[in-house]
């Protein structure tokens, strides 16, 4: 008895975790469509600052701008995106494997390395190395950044990269595929570069203020702060997709678990039945006798 | 003309102005039909819109913009800024109480990212509580 006392004692601890997981999957698969949305609704903004350095290239030499100088790598700043939470599967550790596989490779390489930590997880992870120092850590960012939390992040790696302590500046993130496909990327922000946009229109009488190398340089700001936003959006979405896969994956053992602990319970309850009838019967026949 | 205010959140405004009063490095500048070619960058401020010629003072639409890029063409105007926030969804209260809470935090940051963080908020919030004003004060609310 005492038995069937703890299977159901069980069966309802699992059930209330099974509650609990599946409002954390729906929960994810919202946030998930959500960051999707604004992964497309940046686009504009990226296709404008494009279209932007295409007119300014027909003006003026932009690859010789001080921010597209591509120079022997000595110092790289890397900018790591993971999430403030567990409970996203392999999100954070597959981050954290491919930051780690690049500091094994600089240091191969004999570069020096520089970090900016942009979650919890991952702001926890670099404290404890000894050979990187670390600019800036970057937690609880809303769930719907607008931009203006990457600011800082923004400024110290271009400062970074115009004072000549780095040579490079990338971001380690994970790019968002599909609903089921996500994978680490390591993406080049600085020196910047960008594919200019063939159709345009090239008008090249304008009128540059306060300068063209001014404008110039506000137009790769904007270009780079849009790659490190996308990429915010992107782990973003893919974290709470890991999520949500994680979340279904825990419902669905749960689910396999409450059948087998109820299965098990039904058969100690009609062992115990059984049991309390041959003890009836038993004594019935003690008595005819 | 074309008016496009784009943001890292999408497009904000896409349509026809008749006149644009923006902030830019060099002081603020009005923009008409037919203004020649020019690019320049967009400082932290308002912009004031009269969608139609005919339109009043009380009309013009205000929006808080963060820095960023204007490019003016006689046929359109596109302005991309980080945010942009119409003066339309500002509650004036909310700005100042958000500011006096962004200089506290500047106030007591304990390291260098904190303070970043607490001086963006108050260039943010200063420019909503300005554009709250100047809508208020032009729609004699």
């Amino acid at each position: 008895m005492a038995s069937i006392q703890l299977l159901k004692s069980r069966i309802r601890s699992v059930k209330s975790t099974k509650q609990i997981t599946k409002a954390m999957q729906m929960v994810a698969a919202s946030k998930m469509r959500r960051a999707q949305e604004a992964t497309k609704a940046s686009a504009p903004y990226t296709l404008e600052a494009r279209q932007l350095l295409t007119r300014l290239a027909a003006h003026m030499s932009v690859t010789k701008h001080e921010l597209f100088i591509v120079r022997p790598v000595q110092t790289r700043l890397l900018i790591v995106i993971g999430a403030d939470q567990g409970l996203s599967g392999a999100y954070n550790s597959n981050v954290l494997h491919l930051y780690t596989s690049e500091l094994i490779a600089d240091d191969k390489a004999g570069i020096k390395n520089k970090t900016i930590a942009v979650g919890r997880k991952i702001a926890g992870f670099v404290s404890r190395l000894k050979d990187t120092e670390t600019l800036g850590v970057y937690e609880d960012l809303p769930d719907k950044p607008t931009g203006s939390e990457l600011r800082a992040v923004l400024d110290t790696a271009q400062d970074q990269f115009l004072s000549g302590a780095v040579d490079a500046v990338d971001v380690i993130y994970t790019e968002f595929i599909s609903g089921m496909r996500q994978q680490t990327a390591v993406m080049r922000v600085l020196p910047a570069g960008f594919d200019p946009i063939e159709e345009l229109v090239v008008v090249t009488d304008a009128l540059y203020e306060p300068s063209t190398d001014e404008v110039l340089a506000g137009a790769v700001h904007r270009l780079i702060g849009a790659q490190i936003f996308q990429a915010l959006l992107d782990a973003r979405a893919s974290e709470e997709s890991m999520r949500m896969v994680a979340m279904k994956n825990a419902t669905d053992n749960a689910t396999d678990l409450i059948d087998d602990l109820t299965l098990a319970m039904n058969k100690e309850r009609q062992g115990a039945i059984t049991q309390e009838l041959a003890e009836i019967s038993g004594g019935v026949e003690a008595l005819t006798e | 003309m074309q008016f496009q205010l784009i943001t890292l959140l999408g497009i904000k405004v896409d349509r026809m102005a008749y006149e644009l009063i923006m902030p830019t490095a060099a002081g603020e500048i009005a923009v008409f039909p037919g203004h020649e070619h020019l690019v320049s960058l967009a400082v932290p401020g308002a912009i004031v819109v009269r969608y139609n010629k005919a339109d009043a003072d009380e009309d013009l639409d205000y929006y808080a913009v963060s820095g960023g890029i204007i490019e003016v063409t006689p046929q359109y105007v596109k302005v991309l800024v980080d945010e942009a926030d119409s003066g339309d969804d500002i509650i004036e209260a909310e700005s100042k109480a958000a500011l006096g809470r962004a200089i506290e935090l500047r106030d007591n940051a304990k390291d260098q990212v904190e303070l970043e963080h607490a001086r963006e908020l108050i260039d943010r919030h200063a420019v909503r509580l300005k554009v709250a004003g100047l809508r208020r004060r032009r729609r004699n609310l």
